[in-house]
């Protein structure tokens, strides 16, 4: 089943347009949303929950058209942007209480559960909470209402390697434990490579890749030549090359030829992401 | 809705609303422009928007399972109380007000069901001026207030200068609590009903303009 499809979704703002972005996720995966800054990611969580109104596009949870069912479906996810940013000064207790209220499933025994494995006293208030606690708090009130699909906005955005390894932990237990589905934009691709099963990358408002993971990983490997050997961008199945602290590194397609003189390793997200980003980078200087 | 109203009150409400619910104590002061008095719940509103906007209350709301125009309906139910909740606050110290000395208001109006009748229309008008203007962005409270504020101070300088340029004002409504109870009762209703036909305009327009804005 199809936790989230979107097609076709526009919108365009002075200077930065989505467009026409498609993407779908089943049930029980973990997709990664990745992008540089200004890529789109946020302005397309904002859509689906229309934070943001889409000039286009069809946006369905759970089989369901958004737009006509959005009290239902909004009883079933989860959206954490970056923990809760919202009533700093109010205590947990005062914010869970009106929270509750609102849904149909709250489950007061799970949301017990969860403050005592997160280690949350609910006599704190949101200022009071580190970075990583208030991603956890967040969770909890999604876990709470048995929220079936978490949309997670950069939640490990300033959180410590530890933090962040724990939370990572913990999608996984979700997923593959709870069945619950995970929509993680992020720009830490390291967090995505230890726990997504695919991935939509974004690109000037644009998804130039859409599926699992490690095909994409498959579809490039990383060239690393020292200087002195000639290579640049227009060599066959060669991608972004650019200047490093010693020699210069590339991207190379799947089953381009070698070019002699490069090292070849395996390609991480990062380094995918980075290259393509300066292809683009080197495109937009070639045409000036 | 019900929840949503809760929310209101729980979280969204500023504490200076239910103080200047006190200020309905007011009508006690001799020889003073007693219209003033229904400021203080715009006012108090005010407070619960700029307060709302730094909590991120539309952020947090939204996430919720509502509607987007219902949050709209919720703060206006929520004004809705503060206001008609000062209003009646103010009978009480209508009474009160009536059983010592001086007799009369040489400044403006008499506290009386008349003035009420005054402070519901002005109520309303801020209503009408300030939550489309808000609701266009609510991450800018000052200058609708400002504009709300501008339209309520004329209408409380009109609202005292009445009397003393009105005769009809002056001989029958500016005039003792028990005195012309009828034209005084007609005063009330028609600014209770000058009051709900402003508001419900706004929310109207003001939940229209929420529903276009791109909540970024």
């Amino acid at each position: 089943m199809e936790m989230l499809a979107v097609k076709n979704l526009k919108k365009s703002y002075p200077g930065f347009a989505l467009k026409e972005i498609s993407f779908s996720l089943p049930e029980g995966a973990i997709m990664g949303f990745i992008g540089r800054n200004g890529a789109g990611k946020t302005t397309t969580l904002s859509c689906l929950l229309n934070l943001v109104h889409p000039e286009g596009g069809e946006i369905s949870f759970f089989g369901l058209p958004f737009a006509e069912h959005e009290w239902e479906i909004k009883q079933q996810i989860g959206f954490i942007s970056g923990g809760i940013d919202y009533y700093p000064r109010k205590k947990l207790r005062a914010i869970t209480q009106v929270t509750r209220s609102f849904y149909r499933d709250w489950d007061e025994e799970a949301y017990r559960r969860c403050l005592s494995l997160f280690r949350l006293s609910e006599d704190k208030t949101p200022s009071e909470l580190s970075a990583g606690m208030k991603v956890k708090y967040a969770l909890t009130l999604a876990l709470s209402h048995k929220a079936r699909l978490l949309l997670l906005d950069e939640p490990t955005s300033g959180l410590d390697p530890v933090s962040r390894e724990e939370l990572l932990d913990l999608f996984l237990t979700l997923t593959r434990e709870k069945g619950v589905t995970i929509l993680f934009s992020t720009h830490i691709t390291s967090d995505l490579e230890k726990c997504a099963d695919s991935i939509t990358y974004i690109r000037e408002g644009e998804v130039p890749y859409s599926g699992g993971l490690k095909e994409f990983l498959a579809n490039y490997r990383l060239l690393r030549f020292p200087d002195g050997i000639s290579l640049d961008a227009g060599s066959q199945g060669v991608i972004g090359v650019k200047r490093e602290k010693e020699g210069y590194s590339a991207l190379l397609e799947k089953g381009a030829p070698v070019p002699d003189g490069a090292e070849v390793q395996p390609a991480n997200l990062d380094a995918i992401m980075v290259h393509l980003e300066a292809n683009d980078l080197f495109r937009q200087e070639g045409s000036r | 809705m019900k929840n949503l109203v809760a929310k209101e009150f729980r979280l969204a409400s500023h504490p200076t609303a239910y103080l200047f619910l006190g200020l309905s104590t007011m009508m006690l002061i001799p020889n003073y422009p007693l219209s003033v008095t229904f400021f203080y719940p715009c006012l108090g509103l005010f407070f619960i928007c700029l307060n709302a906007r730094e909590n991120r209350d539309i952020f947090y709301t939204m996430l919720l399972p509502v509607k987007k125009r219902e949050l709209v309906y919720a703060r206006f139910f929520m004004a809705a109380v503060f206001q008609l909740g000062v209003v009646a606050l103010c009978v009480p110290f209508l009474l009160l007000r009536s059983l010592y000395p001086p007799v009369g208001n040489v400044v403006g109006l008499d506290a009386n069901l008349a003035l009420l009748g005054f402070g519901l229309l002005l109520m309303g008008l801020f209503n009408g001026c300030f939550f489309p203007l808000y609701y266009k962005d609510p991450r800018k409270v000052g200058k609708p207030f400002l504009v709300g504020a501008a339209v309520l101070f004329s209408g409380i300088g009109i609202t005292e200068a009445l009397p003393h340029f009105v005769p009809f004002v002056r001989d029958r409504l500016d005039t003792a609590l028990f005195l012309f109870l009828p034209e005084k009762l007609l005063c009330l209703f028609l600014g209770a009903g000058l009051y709900a036909l402003l508001t419900g305009l706004a929310c109207r327009k003001s939940a229209v303009s929420f529903e276009k804005l791109d909540l970024s």
